[in-house]
């Protein structure tokens, strides 16, 4: 008897063992991001939390490789033909999820949904240079431009092509709550509010099925339940791990990160209507006091890039020639005095940048440490921004802040939200007061001549250089958090593009 | 009787216009939505928007208008999901109430005969381990409370689900997390209120009775010591779904409370004003429940 029994547990220990070594290929992939968008329809939102969903549901005319480089997607060519207008051959042959076929109407409807002003799409504004979608074959459509519009391709890759008979049937409202159908890599199953959007691999994907059959996408606010999360194996891959929290998911036998440069740029934009920074050796001062070197390396974990202004190195239009300002006290304390403030000068800065206050802190004390003595002053984002906007007389100085091009590689992505004056703009506007700087703006983006606009832009980014009408400062790294399980590399346009995401073994 | 209804019913009233109205000038003075839902939008394009939206009339026009739909049950579209805000907020309320009424029957569960027992054996061993148990629930922040139990019975020992809201298991941690800032005060309650009975002369009188201990203080010392107790609950409520919306956004629980603090931050009006005013509305019926408990533990008072 005895005997017996210890078999029976020798043999239930073995079982036990083999159970467990070879774990079942895993066919689901769990995301988590810190919420989910408010709609599904990628037409009606514009909220990096939805693009992320909405890439992986459905394809857009053009898509980016991994490399950043325009790949084929549901067009299969394009060139422009004259200033204002494009033609795309469309890939021939696409399904949808409801297993119609894609076709040149489609993409007409998708452009002229958005296209419509009555349907308030926020995303509007990005296209708006859109006059007209024409249809000229069943796989060719021309897209005219009331004016150059060098970002048009830019634009497209993400600009989801949605079926027109489906959404009519179903209704918007429908279509982004519980119908939402495209031609991408995974289909729609389930959505739980706040919790949960299921999807699953679409068998007649055009590019073949993903290597994962289930997509799952969380809704995790806290960013310490998603490194529990990603611990434990309840999720997969997460978003934004800031840099105190790397060596941690790094050391950690289930997990590692993959970092990739993005665009989100930091800069603090420097009031320019009143003293002291309507004096450019003020400014230039500002821009000698910050030791950028330090801040990436200490404070960020290394985890971003000085940069010379605010035009990113990715993105179009960078001229590598300009060179960023160095770290020189001294001649900041020099040029302070010059502009008239031997005996440095009082300002306050603001910022809504919560994630980064240390080094906006660091920031305000080098300014300090040159003369410019800087209090700052941290807020809420949201109603932040009508602070750093007052107009009342009440100088803001200046604010801390950083922008992330709307995942446009465009210099003109910056140029005009930071700096062109129009009434229409947005910091601009307010703070820069740059002579012939709104003319250059207007100059870059008034042609699709590659060529042209980049001479345009390195004198751009000379004078900005020059005037500085910012303190520039770096850009930043996205670090994602991936489960050893599943191999997946960050991207630079920030996409989860999980098509390219594969289970290890 | 009907009196009294009607005299809660205009009470109710009055409160939920006055919340409603603080809600409405909070919001309209802490930013423009339009420049949120439009950020890159040229000014010509927000001014059109603003137009539609009514935001160009002056507050009060609005607020009388807010008013009037409001009192037709109509919160408006939410700026941002595309649908009617009420029913966006009346489909998460019943995962934050369920949160909240487990986080309450957790606390009094463990208040209660915790309570009783050490008032009963005061000053004993246990009674001091309650005491000091007293100190470190009430000094431990929601939050931190949370993220500790989550590292200890998710990470460490893997017996319970990190976040979500799939499975009864996964509702034990959120709900013990709430109850953890509620049975304190609860116990200290009992505690008091049970060492005030005990030693009055009925109590007594009951014992030398001959009746049981166990009896005497569930029967006679129990039932009048409760009256405090239902007071303080009643209060709670309103408290706990406060506590709830940091509870629901650590375990990642789809409650009304994300969607609160969701909508503020991207200044979505009406989900933020329905919101509000469900929360306010619950608040007053749970207190108004509380007074017809009074009525019916000590027949005594009388409700005016």
């Amino acid at each position: 008897m005895k005997r017996w029994s210890l078999l029976f547990m020798v043999s239930a220990l073995l079982l036990a063992i083999v159970v467990q070594v070879p774990a079942q290929p895993k066919d689901t992939l769990t995301v988590a991001l810190v919420s989910h968008a408010p709609v599904l329809d990628p037409h009606f939102h514009f909220e990096r939390v939805g693009i992320l969903v909405n890439i992986n549901m459905f394809d857009s005319l053009l898509h980016k490789n991994t490399k950043l480089e325009y790949e084929p997607s549901l067009a299969t060519s394009w060139k422009p033909l004259n200033d204002t207008q494009w033609e795309f051959k469309l890939r021939r042959g696409v399904k949808f999820h409801n297993g119609e076929t894609m076709t040149a109407e489609d993409v007409k409807f998708s452009f002229e949904r958005v296209l419509d002003q009555k349907k308030k799409s926020p995303q509007f504004g990005n296209i708006r240079a859109i006059k007209e979608v024409r249809i000229v074959s069943p796989d060719t459509i021309h897209i005219v431009t009331d004016k150059p519009f060098p970002l048009l391709l830019e634009r497209l890759v993400f600009f989801p092509i949605v079926p027109k008979k489906h959404v009519e049937a179903v209704g918007d409202q429908a279509f982004g709550l519980s119908a939402p159908v495209g031609t991408g890599p995974w289909k729609f199953v389930e959505w739980k509010k706040d919790q949960l959007i299921r999807l699953e691999a679409f068998d007649q994907h055009w590019r073949g099925k993903p290597a994962f059959k289930h997509l799952v996408i969380r809704a995790i606010p806290e960013i310490a339940t998603q490194i529990a999360e990603l611990k434990t194996g309840g999720v997969d891959l997460i978003r934004n791990v800031s840099a105190d929290l790397v060596p941690e998911l790094k050391a950690h036998p289930q997990t590692y990160v993959s970092s990739a440069p993005i665009l989100r740029t930091h800069y603090a934009a420097l009031d320019m209507r009143v003293p002291p920074f309507d004096k450019k050796l003020v400014r230039q001062a500002a821009n000698y006091a910050i030791d950028r070197e330090a801040i990436v390396e200490k404070m960020m974990a290394g985890l971003g890039r000085v940069v010379a202004t605010t035009v990113h190195p990715a993105a179009f239009g960078h001229d590598p020639s300009v060179t960023p300002y160095t770290f020189d006290p001294k001649k900041a304390k020099e040029l302070l005095a010059r502009a008239g403030y031997p005996n440095g000068v009082d300002i306050t800065l603001h910022s809504a940048f919560v994630e980064f206050r240390p080094v906006f802190e660091a920031i305000a004390q080098m300014l300090t440490d040159v003369g410019i003595r800087t209090t700052p002053k941290m807020w809420d984002p949201g109603p932040a921004w009508n602070k750093f906007f007052q107009t009342e007389g009440k100088a803001a100085n200046g604010y801390y802040g950083s922008w992330g091009y709307y995942s446009v590689f465009d210099a003109e992505a910056i140029l005009h939200p930071l700096y062109h004056t129009e009434p229409g703009g947005w910091v601009g506007k307010w703070y820069a007061r740059v002579e012939g700087l709104d003319a250059l703006i207007d100059q870059g983006k008034s042609t699709v001549d590659q060529a042209a606009r980049k001479r345009t832009y390195t004198q751009i980014q000379r004078l900005l250089k020059e005037e500085a009408p910012s303190i520039f400062l770096f850009h930043q790294f996205d670090t994602l958090g991936v489960s050893k399980k599943v191999e997946y590399a960050a991207r630079g346009d920030e996409w989860l593009w999980l098509f390219d995401a594969k289970p290890k073994r | 009787m009907t009196a009294l209804l009607i005299r809660r019913v205009v009470r109710l009233v009055v409160v939920l216009a006055g919340v409603s109205l603080v809600t409405f000038a909070i919001l309209h003075v802490s930013g423009d939505p339009v420049a949120l839902m439009m950020a890159e939008a040229p000014e010509a394009d927000r001014a059109v928007l603003r137009e539609t939206m009514g935001f160009n009339e002056p507050l009060p026009v609005q607020f009388v208008k807010f008013l009037g739909s409001t009192a037709r049950g109509d919160f408006g579209n939410s700026f941002f999901h595309r649908a009617p805000a009420m029913p966006l907020v009346l489909e998460r309320m019943p995962t934050t109430l369920l949160l909240t009424a487990l986080a309450i029957l957790i606390a009094i569960v463990v208040a209660v005969p915790a309570g009783i027992y050490s008032a009963v054996r005061r000053g004993s061993l246990v009674d001091q381990a309650v005491t000091l148990a007293v100190f470190l629930g009430q000094s431990m922040p929601i939050f931190w409370t949370g993220i500790m139990l989550m590292l200890l019975f998710a990470v460490q020992w893997r017996v319970l689900p990190v976040s979500g809201w799939d499975s009864w298991w996964s509702l034990v941690l959120p709900a013990v997390t709430l109850g953890t800032f509620s049975a304190p005060l609860f116990l200290r309650i009992v505690r008091s209120s049970m060492l005030e009975v005990i030693s009055l002369d009925y109590v007594r009188t009951a014992r030398a009775k001959g009746v049981s201990e166990w009896f005497v203080i569930c029967r006679h010392a129990l039932v009048n010591a409760a009256l405090p107790l239902v007071t303080v609950i009643g209060l709670q409520v309103g408290l706990l779904v406060g506590g709830a919306i940091v509870t629901e956004t650590v375990f990642a629980v789809p409650g009304v409370g994300r969607l609160i603090v969701g909508a503020i931050r991207q200044l979505d009006f009406p989900i933020v004003q329905a919101g509000v005013f469900v929360i306010a509305l619950l608040v007053v019926l749970v207190n108004f429940t509380v007074d017809l408990l009074y009525v019916y533990l000590n027949p005594q008072i009388r409700v005016r």
